[in-house]
């Protein structure tokens, strides 16, 4: 990839230089936090400790013990894997449709469906909570996966849609000419041949249902409430708890960001729909 | 069985129409091949006879039936693709018994004919493996055995040979010829390659902008080309042709003759030239010529052994009896 | 083809949800925005049940739009997308350009870089706004501290201490104060979305043509040429598309503002609506709506221009 003759000496060693600079730099807050997280609640906040200090599991422990905290971690676990199960089982007949079956529509049926992920949840918020408790389904896993599944839905279609589109045209028609019905083209053609498009698409979903915040808080008290919540609940304003906050943070982030690590190039298209690649 | 007739079929692509109305029969047994340029709608014909594109309007019958609305799958046609659309995820024995899994066999049945197909096509060895590990040539053969495997009243084929190089393109279309003579399927072949279809043609239809140039056997083309187009579609290296004095002399507008048909070794040629490029391919030698008066540049096929060189001055004997007249729509005049 | 019917109803289920998940908290939002509606009165007890008896016109758009936090938030809102918008696109050109190039631990860079994309959107706020940027205890105070105390040093020293004797004691700066929490918004998000930036823009380099490249080298371009006229045009593109796709993300930007702010600072279009829904349902609902109008305003605009790149 380096052009030939074009580097000079300085430019050679700059670069390296510069970019480890820069990705440590935007490494640098997470780094902080886990390392904060093995500081005691007294050591976080004094200077002398930056970075020299006792490690000490406490606030780990602390975690575990005291807060509840396995609720909070199975229910963001059930919310997401349910709520990615959902979006998969709606998403793949769906882009499948507007992939193998276009119509004049299909292409603003798509960008249609991209729009509603612009609605401010806020404007919304009062008729979803009013809905909620007169249905009864306040704070509960029903509504909680529901909601989380329906806002990603979008995304979730957008991406199977670039990776069924891959599909060379055809492989699809001989499989016509060899007379498979819908049902068979989904099962033999489609699923195996995307396959790692669809896990790509399940992993980031996954990843986005994890991180949401904004329904998981709103519409739960205990017991559909996620990680989310306790990390609201957590951010005591004038920073005595950075010892436990770490903690906390750290662990609802870390699985999500080194599966993040593996999907890198599927969020590129997933993401773009496919525009680069 | 494999009695193709399309009757006044046309098609349009939004409001542009590609292909003006078409009447086209293709006996039982037949080997047609459908050449033309690129864009001539000689594979949207075949994808419309398949059941991959719709008719505009107009009908197709296969064996009398009339098969216009009806699914791919239903006409009881097997299609080979240029590409080959190979499953890739499957093995070939999957691959071929695809259809028949899809028709609802048993798996004894499938077994034994995929095995036959296999057989027939030198594919024993192979029938585990998957397409990616295949050459060119046997990925083919695994589409053919496909389509074999179906027992189709009529074989498609969609410019099979285009993706391989020019020694294995060779061989594959004398398998294919052999595999006609055996099996005496109609089978309806697209190309743009005027050599295939010539080499293999029961029945060449030449086509050009959607619209049917001429019909006829290899050598009635050669020999008797309706127009214009047609005399310098068939044929390589291509027909010369000449307007004006020599022309008008026949009686005719232009006049084209064969390089074939052009002797050199003569001294008392009616027409004389200077030789530009001479091209020595040790069986052949190909004369390009100037300065005949005819047209710029006059391509002669002599005999190998001939050695004009660049500068040549050079006497040229054509056969009077094959100068093809064509009037001034370019149409055949006899 | 006569069995394309089937296949496409298979779209029905998702369209359907959407469309549902659309209208109807929609439509509600729509009905309470002409109504009056609060959660607790003391003085109207009837305006407490959303009945079409306490149909108000458009008196609430009036109470939202003469509201003297409106114009704010919604300048906010914009002033913070936009922001964020353009910073992570400048950044995210220059990291990509500097590290396309293969070096010495590319791939461990790169999964560096891209690390804070993924975490939850609540931890990036209570973590830049606590550990990071607070005052005292966080990492902004401590550096001022320090940086007071090298000062404080030197200072002291024999003949530079002259010259620093003339440096002011640096104050380290409140994130939480009404226009700097929109500050320290933009500063995390920009570092959240950065790496998204710079990923796709790499991606997209990957895709360049060297030869044209190559060809321009022997016409006599330099690098800066090469830049302007060879890689930012196609770059296009992706920054299109990086700009969408942020537009669509954080013009709902909440968890955020709410975190940082706790209602003293800065406030955007959707925090309004949020405070607006603490009683007065009415004013909140109307405001929804218009943040709605708007957002489908942006959301048309942008379609348009980049929906054709993006559905080839």
């Amino acid at each position: 990839m380096a052009i030939v003759a074009q580097t000079s000496k300085f430019a050679k060693f700059a670069r390296p230089v510069l970019a480890w600079c820069i990705g440590l730099f935007f490494f640098f807050p997470i780094f902080w936090m886990v390392l904060t997280s093995f500081k005691t609640d007294a050591d976080a906040v004094k200077p002398a400790f930056l970075l020299f200090f006792t490690p000490t599991l406490e606030n780990y422990l602390n975690m575990t013990e005291n807060y509840d905290y396995w609720r909070f971690a199975q229910n963001s676990a059930i919310t997401a894997i349910s709520a990615t199960f959902f979006n998969l089982i709606v998403g793949i007949p769906a882009a499948y449709a507007m992939a193998f079956n276009p119509s004049k529509a299909t292409k603003d049926v798509l960008m249609w469906m991209l729009s509603t992920k612009m609605l401010p949840a806020a404007a919304v918020l009062y008729p979803m909570i009013f809905l909620a408790k007169g249905l009864g389904l306040y704070d509960t896993h029903i509504l909680v996966i529901t909601v989380v599944s329906l806002i990603n839905l979008p995304l979730a279609i957008w991406m199977l849609f670039t990776y069924f589109k891959e599909i060379p045209k055809d492989i699809i028609e001989a499989g016509q000419m060899d007379g498979v019905n819908t049902w068979g083209e989904i099962k033999e053609i489609l699923v195996p041949l995307a396959w790692g498009g669809i896990v790509s698409t399940a992993l980031l979903i996954f990843i986005f249902c994890w991180n949401e915040a904004y329904w998981t808080v709103r519409l739960t008290t205990i017991d559909a409430a996620t990680l989310s919540k306790l990390i609201e609940g957590n951010r005591a304003p004038e920073g005595l708890f950075f010892g436990r906050l770490s903690a906390v943070s750290t662990a609802a982030v870390g699985p999500i960001v080194v599966l993040g690590w593996f999907c890198q190039k599927q969020l590129v298209k997933g993401l773009t729909f496919g525009a680069v690649k | 069985m494999g009695r193709i007739v399309l009757d006044k079929v046309t098609k349009s692509f939004g409001e542009t129409q590609v292909i003006p109305p078409l009447n086209l029969t293709i006996e039982e047994g037949e080997f047609a091949v459908f050449v033309g340029p690129s864009g001539c709608g000689k594979s949207t014909l075949l994808r419309m006879i398949a059941g991959l594109e719709d008719l505009t309007s107009g009908e197709l019958h296969i064996d009398g039936a009339d098969m216009t609305a009806v699914s791919p799958s239903k006409r009881g046609l097997a299609m080979v693709f240029q590409s080959y659309a190979l499953y890739p995820h499957m093995s070939v024995r999957k691959n071929i018994g695809f259809p028949l899994r899809m028709e609802g066999m048993s798996k004894a049945e499938i077994d034994e004919k995929v095995n036959a197909a296999a057989k027939s096509l030198n594919l024993l060895n192979y029938l585990d493996r998957k397409p990616a590990a295949l050459s060119g040539g046997q990925r083919q053969r695994v589409a053919i055995g496909r389509a074999i495997v179906r027992n189709p009243k009529a074989f498609l084929f969609d410019e099979p040979l285009s993706n391989l190089d020019a020694a294995l393109r060779v061989g594959m279309r004398l398998e294919i010829s052999e595999m006609h003579k055996r099996m005496q399927n109609t089978m309806i072949y697209v190309t743009h390659d005027q050599v295939e279809a010539m080499t293999m043609a029961d029945k060449i239809v030449v086509l050009q902008g959607g619209c049917i140039e001429q019909v006829g056997s290899p050598l009635e083309l050669y020999k008797t080309p309706k127009n214009l187009f047609v005399a310098g579609f068939i044929g390589s290296p291509k027909m010369n042709f000449s307007q004006g004095e020599e022309a008008s002399r026949r009686g005719a507008a232009t006049i084209g003759i064969r390089p074939e048909h052009i002797d050199v070794l003569s001294e008392a040629g009616i027409w004389h030239g200077t030789v530009g490029v001479a091209e020595h391919l040790g069986s052949d030698t190909f004369l390009h010529v100037h300065d005949t008066g005819l047209a710029d540049s006059i391509t002669i096929r002599a005999p190998g052994d001939v050695n004009f060189k660049y500068g040549d001055k050079i006497s040229l004997s054509p056969r009077e009896d094959v100068i093809h007249k064509f009037d001034a729509q370019g149409q055949r005049i006899e | 083809m006569s069995d394309r019917s089937l296949p496409r109803l298979l779209q029905t289920p998702a369209v359907l949800l959407l469309l549902v998940w659309m209208l109807v908290p929609l439509s509600m939002t729509l009905y309470f925005s002409f109504i009056r509606y609060v959660l607790n009165s003391l003085r109207r007890p009837e305006w407490t049940k959303p009945a079409i008896s306490n149909w108000r016109g458009f008196g609430n758009y009036e109470f939202v739009l003469n509201n003297k936090d409106f114009l704010l938030a919604i300048q906010n809102s914009l002033l913070i997308v936009c922001s964020i918008i353009i910073l992570t696109v400048v950044l995210g050109v220059f990291i990509a350009v500097l590290i396309n190039k293969s070096f010495p631990g590319q791939g461990i860079v790169r999964v560096l870089l891209i690390s804070p994309f993924f975490v939850m959107p609540a931890v990036n706020a209570v973590l830049w706004i606590n550990m990071i940027l607070d005052p005292v205890l966080g990492l902004q105070g401590l550096a001022i501290e320090g940086l007071n105390q090298l000062i404080e040093n030197l200072q002291n020293t024999p003949l530079l201490g002259n010259f620093f004797s003339l440096w002011p004691e640096f104050e380290p700066i409140s994130f939480r104060a009404t226009q700097t929490s929109a500050y320290a918004v933009i500063m995390m998000v920009t570092w959240q979305w950065t790496p998204f930036a710079v990923l796709i823009f790499m991606t997209s380099l990957q895709s360049e043509d060297i030869q044209q490249k190559e060809a321009a080298i022997l016409d006599g371009a330099g690098a800066w040429s090469q830049f302007r006229f060879l890689t930012l045009p196609h770059l296009g593109r992706p920054i299109a598309i990086v700009v969408m796709i942020q537009a669509i993300f954080h013009l709902s930007l909440y968890a955020e503002i709410e975190i940082v702010s706790r209602g003293n600072g800065n406030k955007n279009l959707p925090y309004l609506i949020g405070e607006f829904a603490n009683n007065n349902i009415g004013a909140a609902s109307a405001t929804g709506i218009i943040a709605v109008i708007l957002a489908n305003i942006v959301a048309i605009f942008l379609l348009r221009m980049l929906g054709k790149t993006l559905m080839e």
